[in-house]
């Protein structure tokens, strides 16, 4: 009697204690961690997800100004909304994703001003948001490339000038594109910040995602969309901050 | 038992405190009459090495020494110098940056009175990147930067295209190659037949690449290879005497281009390049995660404009 009651006292208690850890400890630490997460998802609840999403990053990004990432969330079936945010960086939102008919999936170019931990948060259908976390090593400033967008001689001719190609994968479209932007985060003096910030994906003239990016990305952005939606051919509406619009059509 | 511990605590005091006197142990190895070779470590830049990744050579003659290359750092162009003197007293009369990668050129401060020659497009690299190119290093190996600052080369290799560089009885040919970046020298010593290589061969080590044009590297390689040699000095990795590090440079390339292009028409991310099986050849060789991973970082972005329109 009593042994089995102290086993059910330690069982009890192991399992606050993993809940404890499951809901509230950040795998990374980050000082900045309680506060961020409030900025990003107000008081809505969350669960550290690591299982169930993919983050890749680099070993080390060396070039602090174009830091691949992967992200992939497919196993979470109902995912909504797709965060990708950096606690540490001078402008910590990446994108905001409002997934429709998309992949809960999305690859891009970042700059990092330090190392930083990386978040892709993805909210699913009862509204409970999954957090998935890698950390970035990097330098940063120190940029080993010098951003050169904005100075080149044609960079009229160049400022939205897109690259785009579709691959039928398994049960999937990818849709890589590319775009030539400066993405000004604004934080160098005399340079105002000037990004792409919307993008809209249509397929057959249908909504089947939007996504707004930030400052953080990437000049001359580079980036991946998966959708299960169509039948491999897309319309991209990209706006800038600067209310310039460019339209992307592509097909595989 | 405590003994051994007294003894391990002494130690592990002993590393934190007298652990960094910023000595490269610079040795020479003589590879041919006269010249000379400083073999560097077949890492990436770290704390523990300062930044001695890349080999630097030195040939003596009766009219002064020439010196190929000056490393990473003041304190290593410093000692570099005094175990030059060790060996003889003429002076340093000049000095060759065969590209524009720090481990090459950051020693140059330390070269007080020698001509510092190199390229047009590397000497301008140098006189604008060159302060970039320290606080990177800064950030890999601290303290063993102290003193270092940028001494761009004063003379340019142009005047001397098709000429020689004459020295006593050695006489340097100057090959103008690019391909590891947009302006790589390699040196050809006619008297002894030692064929100075430059960042156009790293043996048994991954090739940097964050400059390179993998086509024109493999090109220039091509080149370089038919030239009668005794004795090979590769940028990176051990001193031979046959072509293998010709060939061995030339399948990773080949390798790594073909992968790049590859994947660029699969449609693959970077990752899913990073997670493709390596072939056996190349698994083992020093910095192959490291490098790759930062090869493919950097030009796949090239390979997959070429694809997409």
């Amino acid at each position: 009697m009593k042994k089995s009651f102290s086993a059910f006292v330690k069982l009890l208690f192991t399992s606050l204690l993993l809940s404890q850890f499951a809901l509230a400890k950040d795998p990374l630490n980050s000082p900045v961690w309680s506060d961020t997460i409030k900025e990003m998802i107000g008081n809505d609840k969350f669960i550290f997800d690591d299982k169930n999403i993919k983050i890749n990053v680099p070993a080390f990004a060396d070039n602090p100004l174009q830091v691949p990432i992967y992200i992939d969330a497919s196993k979470i079936k109902d995912a909504k909304k797709l965060l990708v945010f950096a606690d540490l960086n001078a402008i910590v939102k990446v994108a905001d994703f409002d997934l429709q008919n998309m992949k809960p999936v999305l690859s891009l170019n970042i700059k990092v001003a330090q190392g930083t931990p990386l978040r892709a948060v993805v909210q699913d259908s009862s509204g409970l948001w999954h957090v998935g976390s890698a950390n970035i090593n990097s330098f940063g400033g120190g940029c080993s490339v010098p951003s050169g967008a904005s100075n080149m001689e044609n960079y009229e001719d160049l400022l939205g000038k897109t690259k785009s190609k579709v691959w039928k994968k398994k049960d999937f479209y990818r849709i890589k594109w590319s775009i030539f932007h400066p993405m000004e985060t604004g934080l160098f003096v005399g340079n105002p910040s000037f990004y792409i910030s919307d993008i809209n994906i249509t397929s057959n003239k249908k909504n089947i995602g939007k996504i707004n990016l930030y400052g953080s990305v990437s000049e001359n952005p580079r980036i991946i969309f998966e959708t299960k939606s169509g039948n491999g051919s897309y319309d991209l509406s990209i706006k800038d901050t600067d209310g310039n619009e460019f339209e992307l059509s592509t097909k595989i | 038992m405590k003994f051994i511990n007294k003894l391990f605590l002494f130690l592990l005091v002993n590393t934190i405190v007298f652990a960094n006197d910023y000595d490269y142990k610079l040795t020479p190895t003589k590879v041919a009459e006269d010249t000379y070779v400083f073999i560097g470590k077949k890492e990436f830049f770290n704390v523990k090495n300062g930044g001695d990744i890349s080999n630097t050579a030195f040939i003596v003659t009766k009219d002064g020494v020439i010196v190929i290359d000056t490393g990473s750092s003041f304190k290593y162009g410093e000692q570099m110098i005094s175990e030059i003197k060790k060996i003889t007293d003429k002076p340093i009369v000049k000095v060759i940056n065969t590209h524009h990668h720090p481990d090459h050129f950051l020693g140059n401060n330390a070269f007080k009175d020698a001509d510092i020659l190199a390229t047009e497009y590397t000497r301008n690299d140098i006189s604008t990147n060159g302060d970039m190119y320290i606080e990177n290093l800064l950030n890999l190996t601290f303290k063993w930067m102290k003193h270092t600052e940028v001494k761009a080369p004063n003379k340019t290799l142009e005047p001397l295209k098709n000429k020689y560089i004459k020295l006593g009885k050695h006489k340097l040919k100057i090959i103008y190659l690019k391909g590891h970046t947009s302006s790589d020298i390699a040196l050809y010593d006619e008297y002894t037949k030692t064929l100075f290589a430059s960042d156009l061969i790293f043996y048994n080590r991954v090739a940097a690449t964050p400059h390179a044009n993998i086509k024109q590297w493999i090109k220039a390689l091509e080149e370089l290879r038919a030239v009668d040699y005794k004795v090979l000095v590769p940028g990176h990795g051990p001193i031979s005497k046959e072509k293998e590090p010709f060939d061995q440079m030339k399948r990773y390339l080949v390798y790594l281009d073909k992968t790049l292009e590859d994947s660029a028409n699969e449609g693959l991310t970077v990752f899913e390049i990073l997670q493709l099986e390596k072939p056996e050849e190349f698994k083992n060789l020093s910095m192959i995660t490291d490098e790759f991973e930062r090869s493919v970082i950097n030009l796949f972005p090239k390979y997959e404009n070429n694809l997409m329109k």
